[in-house]
């Protein structure tokens, strides 16, 4: 939550002889962050970051006191001042007209655990004063009227939220607090018509209309307007959740629903009424025209802390002393006792009950407003672990690598894709993980293949890039089970390979350099038989390495290619890179070399089988085989070196030609 | 013994020669220790030896002007070949590991050399791993930064790769945990500092007596490898649920040194959250709170590679556009 904060108000309740700039220096260093400090002519402008969990510092007084606080440990005196915590009831004024009546009914207590009203009368509605005016436009607030100023200018100084409502408009002076029923519409003062889904808190006027979305906005039938001459001030805090949930659903997002959905203080809420009729009266001639109303509903109950300074010492990694701390927290607002030498009891002002409920809080408070910028660096000494890394994440390194090396580009594509993309890639997008609340249908489900992406990706780059394009993707896929409702999605390292105007050959030379590279045993590529997918039948291989299957290599369907407009011969490899970190071996030893020289003979054999049986035929013929080197082909005809070699003794020209006589019987 | 028959031999083998290996065959076929020349003075008897004794030498000393000679007529002719030493190499293809996988091999690196098991754990996750577990109940204010995708009202798309961290202390049972999980995270926003999707490191220390210095330590030890031997960090104040204290982590500005520039926010960049564990989620991960203390930190990767390399758009790190991707 970002406030903007101007100085002028900020030194209401601020009284040092800190500049701005060192105030906005201090503030990020030890407080709430300083985004920006804007000079201006006459002032100065803080953007502040109040946090979620500190809405005390969403106003001038919160930042006053956090100022405070801190710059006296830079040296610099500083004094809060006009604190609204020192407003009295006494110091509201008396009513001295005729009692006008209002009446409250609460239906439900949890929901308001403070309610404060009081009815004003005799009001003139005019332009405020300058300085208000100018307060609020320096803090993002557009000025409307004094009586709508004088309440955002109560929330700018307090943080309280605060509205007003014509009292002429509540219909039998009466409003009756109460949830929301499911189908109700309210008119806020926006205009914009709510339906509610009921659980919403609102009140409700003497005529049964809903005058106020409660917490968010006021309702436009009870608005203020240039006629009013009598109103009601009121200011409350709600119930947090009902008002986030409230606030999130209509998607008001108003300044009063953040306050309140982070629980503002409840004991402010009689300071805010009395100052807000004290500015009434003298901005808007008010007169007190009612008691004020004030139900308590829901009193804040007293938390202490204990803190242990030999434990917040070893926490922090610094030596503090009683003093030092004691002192610190006390400025934050914090009542100290002490308990011994090293234990002290704090009690947790107002302001910060639902904030501070642990001694590590405590040591929050101290080692910040101490400064952290004070602490030493130091690298921790700890006993070294014994655990490994997942090999998976090395192999997946070592074939990006390798990848590279060879000439591809890895690319990174979105986890998030859209189902069209799916159907276009001739892939079933069915059983994929989808969001229930997508950014767009761009990003509406989350990829169970990444070959649609990688095609993606050959299409945007076509025509931008010569031929070959030759990438890759090594990531994560997402497959659900149905079946196994209580279980994660399943996460698999997938590696997919794609060239574009590179022929089969050289792209299946590239996916074998890869596997050989990961040392993988036996690897072997089986004709796919299957014609479903975006590969084409009759041009496709299973990858084998000994009986686990790998993955899928080869040519893209036509009908695949022209729906992602692609030219020239597209080529692609789906691998399970889990599997092949799985068999991936470091283990893998290696062969002497023999001291006799290799025979090297080229032989043509002619056979319809596939050429990888060929060569395994080959090699499993003779012992002395030790290299078959694929040559090329004449329709069934296939030409072949190979190298034969005895490791025990030179090999005779004899010898190697009963050997290839065993070759031309091969079918 | 007539020597002269394999010196006119030796010269026309050596003419021939047109490279230094078959010159050097030639060499040991006529002078080798069991070369041409050697075997017949072998022939000889003892007497007739040292009579053809200087004569041999002589011829033998022939015989190696012939090789020098065409030894040096080959490195005269290599030598006289001239081209324009400028004319552009024939590359092979290059290929070019994404940016964001060159970050994440040196973020582990780094914190590798000081102990910290790389890990990864899912990027589809419980509500009780993401959140509940890390102190953040439904319905809290805190869930507004996290911007997250669903998948059923109890699976989420990690907007953080903070699921690790109960998830470590889990696998480890008992402390020291030294982790650093790096993975994908995803959050609903789009725009020049954000991707529906990108990547965060996540350190975790948890060990005895650990405190707010040793966080420093490891931040101003990262930042000083991955940026630069001069950079430091600083800790703001911040607050995150599953962290107490929490800090914003700022680095030294790299531009200006740290005194303030345009780039920066008077001399400090941003880097990311970090914080004490709560106990709460030590609770939650199992680890005795009394006995142990530990710090953890998120931050992203595109981001420190935006600071890095002075990136203005984070959406041109997933560019698919290879003009692009083949720069890196």
């Amino acid at each position: 939550m970002d406030i903007k904060l101007p100085n002028s108000t900020l030194r209401k309740y601020l009284t040092t002889k800190a500049s701005a700039e060192k105030i906005a220096e201090v503030l990020t260093l030890c407080g709430p962050s300083v985004d920006q400090l804007h000079h201006l002519e006459h002032d100065y402008v803080y953007d502040i970051e109040a946090i979620t969990n500190r809405v005390d510092t969403a106003s001038a007084f919160g930042i006053a006191r956090e100022a405070a606080a801190i710059l006296p440990l830079f040296g610099i005196k500083a004094t809060l001042v006009n604190s609204p915590y020192d407003i009295k009831a006494s110091d509201l004024p008396e009513r001295k007209n005729t009692k006008l009546p209002l009446d409250v009914e609460i239906k439900d207590e949890s929901l308001i655990p403070h309610f404060a009203a009081i009815v004003l009368d005799k009001l003139t509605v005019k332009d405020s004063p300058d300085e208000i005016k100018n307060q609020l436009e320096l803090s993002g607030v557009r000025p409307l009227n004094n009586l709508i100023d004088i309440t955002n200018y109560l929330t700018l100084c307090f943080g309280q939220p605060v509205h007003i409502f014509d009292y002429d408009k509540i219909l039998g002076h009466k409003m009756i607090l109460r949830e929301s029923k499911p189908g109700e519409k309210v008119i806020t003062l926006d205009g914009k018509t709510h339906e509610l889904k009921g659980g919403d808190i609102v009140i409700e006027d003497g005529e049964g209309r809903l005058i106020d979305l409660c917490g968010i906005m006021g309702g436009k039938l009870s608005e203020v307007d240039e006629k009013t001459k009598r109103a009601v001030l009121y200011v409350q805090t709600y119930h947090p959740k009902k008002i986030r949930r409230t606030s999130l659903y209509t998607q008001e997002r108003t300044l009063a629903a953040q306050i309140f959905e982070k629980q503002p203080d409840s004991r402010l809420v009689i300071p805010t009424l009395i100052e807000g009729v004290n500015l009434l009266v003298k901005y808007a001639s008010a007169v007190v025209a009612s008691d004020s109303i004030d139900l308590f509903l829901s009193k804040p109950v007293k938390k202490t802390v204990k803190l242990d300074l030999k434990w917040l010492n070893r926490l922090i990694g610094f030596d503090f002393d009683y003093k030092t701390v004691s002192s610190i927290l006390s400025n934050l607002g914090f009542k100290i006792k002490k308990l011994s030498t090293y234990v002290l009891e704090a009690e947790v002002p107002t302001w910060r009950l639902h904030d501070i409920s642990i001694p590590e809080d405590l040591t929050e408070e101290v080692a910040r407003v101490y400064g952290y910028f004070r602490l030493q660096s130091q690298l921790p000494v700890t006993a070294n672990l014994s655990v490994l890394t997942d090999p998976l994440l090395d192999w997946e390194y070592q074939a990006k690598k390798y990848l590279a090396d060879l000439g591809f580009t890895e690319v990174f594509n979105y986890s998030l894709v859209s189902k069209e993309v799916f159907a276009k890639a001739n892939i079933d997008p069915n059983h994929s993980v989808s969001l229930t609340n997508p950014l767009t249908t761009e990003f509406e489900s989350m990829r169970r293949s990444l070959i649609p992406s990688l095609l993606m990706d050959l299409e945007n780059n076509q025509g931008k890039i010569d031929l070959p394009i030759r990438i890759f993707e090594l990531s994560n896929i997402y497959l659900t089970d149905e079946h196994k409702k209580n279980k994660l999605p399943e996460e698999r390292s997938i590696l997919v390979i794609a060239t574009q105007g590179l022929d089969y050959r050289h792209a299946k030379g590239s996916l074998e350099a890869v596997l050989q590279s990961l040392h993988l045993n036996n690897v072997n590529f089986i004709k796919q038989n299957d014609d479903s997918g975006p590969w084409q039948q009759n041009q496709t291989a299973e990858i084998y390495s000994d009986k686990h299957f790998l993955g899928v290599f080869g040519t893209i369907k036509p009908e695949v290619k022209s729906a992602f407009a692609l030219n020239g011969e597209v080529v692609l490899a789906n691998l399970d890179f889990q599997t092949i970190s799985n068999l991936a071996n470091t283990n893998f030893g290696y062969t002497p070399i023999s001291e006799y020289p290799d025979l090297i003979e080229d032989i043509t054999i002619q056979s319809d089988l596939h050429i990888s049986e060929l060569i395994q035929l080959i090699k499993q013929e003779s012992k002395l085989v030790t290299k078959v080197i694929y040559k090329d082909s004449l329709k069934n005809k296939h030409t072949f070196t190979i190298h034969f070699n005895d490791s025990k003794k030179n090999l005779s020209q004899e010898e190697v030609n009963l050997i290839k006589e065993r070759f031309l019987k091969i079918r | 013994m007539n020597l002269n028959i394999y010196l006119k031999q030796l010269n026309i083998d050596a003419k021939q020669a047109q490279t230094f290996s078959v010159l050097k065959e030639i060499e040991i076929k006529y002078l080798g220790r069991t070369g041409v020349f050697n075997t017949e003075f072998d022939k000889l008897s003892k007497p007739d030896k040292q009579k053809n004794g200087q004569e041999f030498n002589q011829k033998k000393q022939q015989a190696q002007e012939i090789i020098n000679h065409r030894n040096q007529e080959l490195i005269e002719e290599e030598s006289k070949k001239s081209f324009d030493v400028t004319i552009p190499g024939i590359l092979p293809p290059i290929g070019h590991l994404h940016l964001v996988t060159q970050a994440i091999k040196e973020i582990s690196d780094i914190f590798e050399k000081i102990g910290f098991i790389r890990r990864r754990y899912p990027e589809i996750d419980t509500d009780w791993y993401a959140a509940e577990g890390l102190n953040i109940p439904k319905d809290h204010p805190a869930r507004d930064d996290q911007e997250t995708f669903y998948v059923s009202e109890n699976l989420v798309l990690t907007p953080h790769t903070s699921n690790g961290q109960l998830r470590e202390m889990e696998a480890m049972k008992t402390p020291p945990i030294k982790m650093i999980n790096i993975g994908k995270t995803y959050r609903r926003q789009i725009d020049v500092s954000h991707t529906p999707m990108f990547h965060q490191f996540e350190g975790l220390l948890i060990d005895k007596n650990i405190n707010i210095t040793h966080l420093i330590g490891v931040g101003n030890y990262f930042v000083q490898n991955y940026f630069g031997k001069d950079r430091r960090v600083r800790l703001r104040p911040h607050h995150f649920q599953f962290t107490e204290p929490s800090f914003e982590i700022d680095i030294t500005c790299g531009v200006c040194g740290g005194v303030g520039c345009r780039l920066c926010k008077a001399g400090w960049l941003e880097l990311g959250g970090a914080g004490m564990v709560h106990p709460a989620v030590l609770k939650n991960g199992g680890i005795d709170q009394k006995k142990y203390s530990g710090f953890a930190f998120g931050w992203g990767v595109e981001r420190v590679l935006a600071m890095k390399y002075n990136l203005p758009d984070i959406r041109n790190i997933y560019s698919i556009d290879l003009r692009i991707l083949n720069q890196f």
